[in-house]
């Protein structure tokens, strides 16, 4: 069994070409014959930033200078996560034309999902890149570190997919499950605020793994430097 | 079909199937609607898993199963060409090598860089059979799904099937049209309520087969 489903990822790994281009060929089609084509992305999460960090960050009474790189990468991560987690859903149901007619690897459909959303934070990251050089966020030292972190976050963002897939296909309800549960996650997770702006009940950010794979991935990116490796290796036991 | 403990309904399609086929066979399928043939050729593509039993394959298998055919509706004729080579385990280099015979096999012409979704189903179906053609299959299993070209692309598409069961491999065929059959087959399998009714040299089995409908039809009647 542990054989199989190893030989069967191994396989899927293997025909990534096939799955970069059906990756591919979905965000072209996506934004086929409009004018900005996929910049599309790019542009609304930068007014979605923009809006919204000024709202929030005037609500909170906060300094624009450190929040909104905070908001910007925040949401730019949460667009991956959300994304990965919510289209996973559709992995095998929207695919059953291909998967019933040839017997490739089924995770080439959550890799599908996977190099997808990787092509919009591709695009995503533009913003945060603005908003560091606008803001002057200092702090270069660490930067890469949000390479392993990523890669941290995508391999469980992984098997998280792969599970989300063969519920929902299986069981309809499951992707509005999921989809309901990362609209509270996104207000849970330290994303448009600072977790010690939360002074009681701590234990929300502790218990959320989302909020340590965020932090992995955007505290290099805002200059800060965190070992949470710690909070978030347990989840690999799953 | 039975109600499993989860109230999810589940069809048994096929039962006590033995087969064996060898180099050079073409094998035909027939029967009724819903007898099992285009479940039984996904068992042999290795789509469906059998719960009991075992499938042995030798060789590179190439299905061709459903109107459809694999073709993303959006995309343009050639990078369905890409997509399905990539599908069917091809190398983007063997893609490239096979991209214009692919192309001129299927007649195509300009249409081949339109979206696919303004193809008929007579070009879709000769686009998706041209790219399968271009693997060098060893088991090509088909369903139905040369009956929607016109006869002059179905008299190529039946010399370039005979062309691979020459050259040792299997092609194995569902089929409602019995002269079809016994232009192409040299074995049939009647298949009846997922039980291989009758299995054998072509000509008895099908007019075992034709009778039975016959007789069906005089009763309905």
């Amino acid at each position: 069994m542990l054989k199989e489903s190893l030989s069967s990822f191994l396989r899927g790994c293997r025909t990534w070409r096939l799955w970069t281009l059906l990756g591919w060929l979905d965000i072209q089609q996506r934004y086929a014959r409009s004018s900005l084509g996929p910049f599309w992305i790019t542009l609304s999460m930068g007014v979605m930033v923009g809006a919204m960090g000024l709202v929030y960050g005037t609500l909170f009474g906060q300094d624009m200078k450190s929040y909104l790189p905070l908001i910007g990468s925040g949401f730019v991560l949460w667009a991956l996560i959300s994304g990965i987690l919510n289209e996973s859903c559709f992995a095998f149901i929207n695919n059953a034309n291909f998967i019933r007619q040839s017997d490739v690897s089924l995770w080439v459909y959550i890799f599908q999902v996977l190099w997808r959303q990787m092509i919009i934070l591709a695009h995503n990251v533009v913003v945060i890149v603005v908003l560091r050089i606008v803001f002057n966020v200092k702090g270069y030292d660490h930067l890469l570190l949000f390479i392993p972190g990523l890669l941290v976050l995508l391999l469980n963002l992984t098997w998280m997919s792969y599970m989300a897939a063969i519920w929902s296909a299986r069981y309809r309800d499951v992707p509005q499950l999921i989809a309901s549960c990362l609209q509270i996650l996104f207000y849970i997770t330290p994303l448009m605020w600072w977790p010690h702006m939360l002074k009681k009940h701590q234990w929300i950010i502790t218990i959320n793994p989302f909020s340590s794979l965020v932090d992995l991935v955007r505290a290099p990116v805002l200059g800060a430097y965190r070992s949470q490796l710690a909070g978030v290796l347990p989840l690999f036991l799953l | 079909m039975a109600e499993a403990g989860d109230g999810a309904i589940q069809v048994q399609c096929l039962k006590d199937i033995n087969l064996s086929l060898d180099k050079g066979d073409r094998l035909g399928l027939v029967g009724e609607n819903g007898a099992g043939k285009s479940t039984l050729l996904r068992v042999m593509a290795g789509i469906y898993r059998p719960q009991e039993g075992c499938v042995k394959r030798e060789g590179k298998t190439v299905p061709l199963l459903d109107i459809s055919l694999c073709l993303d509706d959006n995309a343009t004729g050639r990078q369905n060409i890409r997509l399905r080579g990539l599908f069917l385990g091809l190398s983007s280099e063997q893609i490239s090598a096979h991209e214009q015979e692919i192309i001129s096999f299927s007649e195509l012409g300009d249409h081949i860089d339109m979206p696919v979704r303004t193809y008929s189903t007579g070009m879709r179906m000769r686009l998706a059979f041209s790219i399968s053609m271009a693997v060098e299959a060893e088991i090509l299993l088909l369903d139905e799904v040369l009956a929607v070209g016109d006869s002059a692309f179905q008299a190529k598409a039946t010399a370039r099937l005979r062309e691979i069961s020459d050259r040792a491999g299997i092609v194995v065929m569902a089929l409602h049209s019995s002269p079809a059959i016994m232009k192409f087959c040299n074995k049939v399998a009647w298949l009846q309520d997922g039980a291989v009714r009758m299995l054998g040299e072509c000509h008895e089995v099908i007019r075992a087969y034709d009778q039975f409908m016959h007789s069906k039809e005089k009763t309905d009647a």
